[in-house]
């Protein structure tokens, strides 16, 4: 049954081209709309996940780590003292202004950590060495940022002026962008904080590393007997960052109603190509069905085109997909196709061809038989 | 006289109303036939007198509204629709007027793959689907698709296919409806071929004609059994043989 249900497909290749570039266009349109989807959820906790740590110290109430306040450096003494915990580090992450060379200026966002303590940042850093913001007023900014803050020419060693402060571009990264679309400013600790108007040792958030990852209840129990703070596990507080972004934003319905309408077009495309097909068919599966075969084996008939539709689709759809993906982010745009954002797009896309089939098989178990001597 | 053992298929009172609604269609008034081994039976009516409904429900493609049918000793108006489907793929091979060939499938495939819906292995059931096109004179032929094919030689691609599996029924409808005299000729001597002790062969059919090659001929009118008769072998000195003999260039 494979082979006759294979063979028939692709005996009809203007059938077959056209069921192909329907599932593609669905695989690509579903797997674009997830791939932005999780690209949203990973730009809006980028900091987070690259920062660290067990547990998140934050002023209580906190809900999306782009709401900052200001924690003092009697914090970080109290955390540090506490004996689960190993590193207590500072991260100062707030809104700024720079005066581009225009003399307008535009909003940024100031990262600022302690340099040797925890993963290295900036990530994905293109030109420079994380050691090269160490200088005074050195700072990095990302490669799709340059045209919209007015730099033109080697990058490297453009001056700027960031909260008021003279500032010197030390690093170029690549692909580091915000949620907000503000651009990131990454910068050593001291001139994070006077460009915030910060003061010594003081930050917006710490960053707890813990001795044993299992003592992380008591230590959020303990550091939250102060009414003032509010202790999160890092994966928590990703979380609760993304859920406040994707979902308020209302971001998360429109891709999703997107990838749906991708679905149901594709839906529409292979259930009309593949009943159009069970139609042509009719007298050949009235005929097997008279020679003996049960409404099973006829099902598999469509259910091995569906199948192959599916798969021809799909790969298509995902080389379609990863091609994009270049030209997206060239485009400032983050489409992230991680293994399990393929998983359950794909899987969509299966699905989808499954419910195309439907129309087909519920024909072929009406099919009478007697239908091969009219 | 036929033994009761020769029978291989038989039907007892069959009766065929359709129903469209509130209006009921009656078909069949109680049609009792017997369709016996070594024999090629023809099955002849006017139109709409209800040979197509009959050899549905002889072939269990059709439920009788009453009345009982077997094949091959199995009572098929009483069984389940996967018990019946089992019953035709063991018991019986189809020819049809319009050959029911799939248009993608080579003639071998066309042949081979009804073969492995049968629970043929591969390898046996591509050497058994090679033998019956070279028994239909189509050797040469088995790596053409249908729509290479003149409607002869579709005609013998679905008799291979029916003999292939070697049933002991084969039934035919109009078999030789669509042919010149030449190739129904061919396929008819084909067909009388396949008739042994074991097996049987019911054709439905209006052409007179093909009486020459028959057993019995049995006629239907108005949904009951009209006349069930020896062969007139005088058709055979129609118009049939003279067209068959012209086309292979000599007169009967």
């Amino acid at each position: 049954m494979r082979r006759i249900a294979l063979l028939s497909l692709i005996h009809d290749r203007s059938k077959l081209v056209a069921s192909i570039a329907g599932v593609t266009f669905a695989a690509v349109l579903v797997l674009l709309q997830m791939g932005v989807y999780a690209g949203f959820l990973t730009i809006s906790s980028a900091t987070i996940t690259h920062m660290g740590g067990d547990v998140w110290v934050m002023p209580r109430g906190t809900e999306v780590l782009d709401s900052v306040e200001i924690l003092s450096s009697g914090t970080r003494s109290a955390v540090g003292a506490h004996p689960c915990v190993s590193d207590v580090r500072p991260l100062v992450f707030v809104w700024s202004f720079i005066r581009k060379a225009g003399g307008t200026r535009d909003s940024v966002r100031v990262v600022g950590v302690e340099r040797g303590r925890g993963p290295i940042m900036p990530w994905e850093l293109e030109r420079g060495l994380p050691s090269d913001l160490e200088g005074p007023g050195r700072v990095a900014v990302d490669a799709f940022d340059l045209g919209k803050l007015q730099i033109q020419g080697d990058p490297i060693g453009a001056r700027l002026d960031i909260g008021g402060q003279r500032a010197e571009i030390a690093g170029i990264t690549q692909g580091v962008r915000s949620f907000t679309l503000l651009p990131f400013v990454f910068t050593n600790i001291r001139d994070a904080r006077r460009m915030a108007g910060l003061g010594d040792g003081e930050a917006n958030y710490w960053v707890v590393d813990l001795k044993d990852p299992a003592c992380a209840e008591q230590v959020m129990g303990d550091i939250q007997r102060n009414p003032q703070l509010m202790a999160v596990r890092r994966e928590d507080f990703v979380t609760m960052t993304q859920n406040y972004w994707i979902g308020g934003s209302g971001v998360g319905p429109a891709l999703g109603f997107s990838a749906l309408l991708g679905l149901i077009v594709g839906v529409v495309v292979v259930g009309q190509t593949l009943y159009t097909m069970t139609k042509d068919y009719e007298r050949e599966l009235a005929t097997l069905k008279a020679l003996g075969a049960t409404s099973w084996e006829l099902v598999r008939f469509v259910g091995w085109q569906a199948g192959f539709l599916a798969l021809i689709g799909s790969t298509l759809g995902s080389v379609i997909a990863f091609m994009t993906t270049g030209a997206a982010a060239a485009g400032g745009l983050t489409i992230v196709l991680s293994s399990s954002v393929m998983a359950v797009g794909l899987g969509a896309v299966i699905l989808m061809c499954v419910a195309a089939s439907f129309m087909s098989i519920r024909k072929v178990l009406k099919l009478q038989a007697a239908e091969v001597f009219k | 006289m036929t033994s009761e053992l020769s029978v291989l298929l038989r039907a007892w009172d069959v009766r065929k109303t359709f129903e469209d609604g509130a209006l009921q269609v009656p078909v069949l008034h109680g049609v009792t036939l017997s369709v016996h081994a070594g024999q090629l039976t023809l099955l002849m009516g006017p139109s709409g007198s209800g040979k197509t409904t009959l050899i549905s429900i002889l072939t269990g493609l059709l439920r009788p509204s009453s009345g009982k049918v077997e094949l091959c000793g199995e009572p098929i108006s009483e069984l389940g629709d996967g018990q019946v489907s089992a019953v035709r793929r063991r018991e019986l091979g189809f020819i049809f007027q319009t050959y029911n060939l799939f248009p993608a499938l080579t003639a071998r495939d066309n042949v081979m793959e009804v073969l492995r819906l049968k629970g043929m292995a591969a390898g046996e059931a591509r050497k058994r689907a090679e033998d019956a096109l070279g028994r239909v004179g189509l050797a040469d032929r088995m790596k053409h698709r249908p729509g290479e094919l003149s409607g002869g030689q579709k005609q013998r691609v679905a008799i291979a296919r029916a003999l292939a599996s070697k049933p002991r029924v084969i039934v035919g409808d109009e078999v030789t409806g669509a042919l010149d005299g030449q190739t129904a000729l061919s396929v008819m001597e084909i067909l009388r071929d396949h008739v042994t002790s074991s097996s049987a062969v019911l054709i439905v059919t209006h052409d007179h004609r093909l009486e020459r090659f028959a057993d019995r001929v049995v006629e239907l009118e108005d949904g009951e059994l009209a006349a069930d008769r020896a062969p007139n072998r005088h058709w055979t000195s129609s118009r049939f043989d003279i067209r068959a003999s012209q086309d292979q260039g000599k007169l009967p």
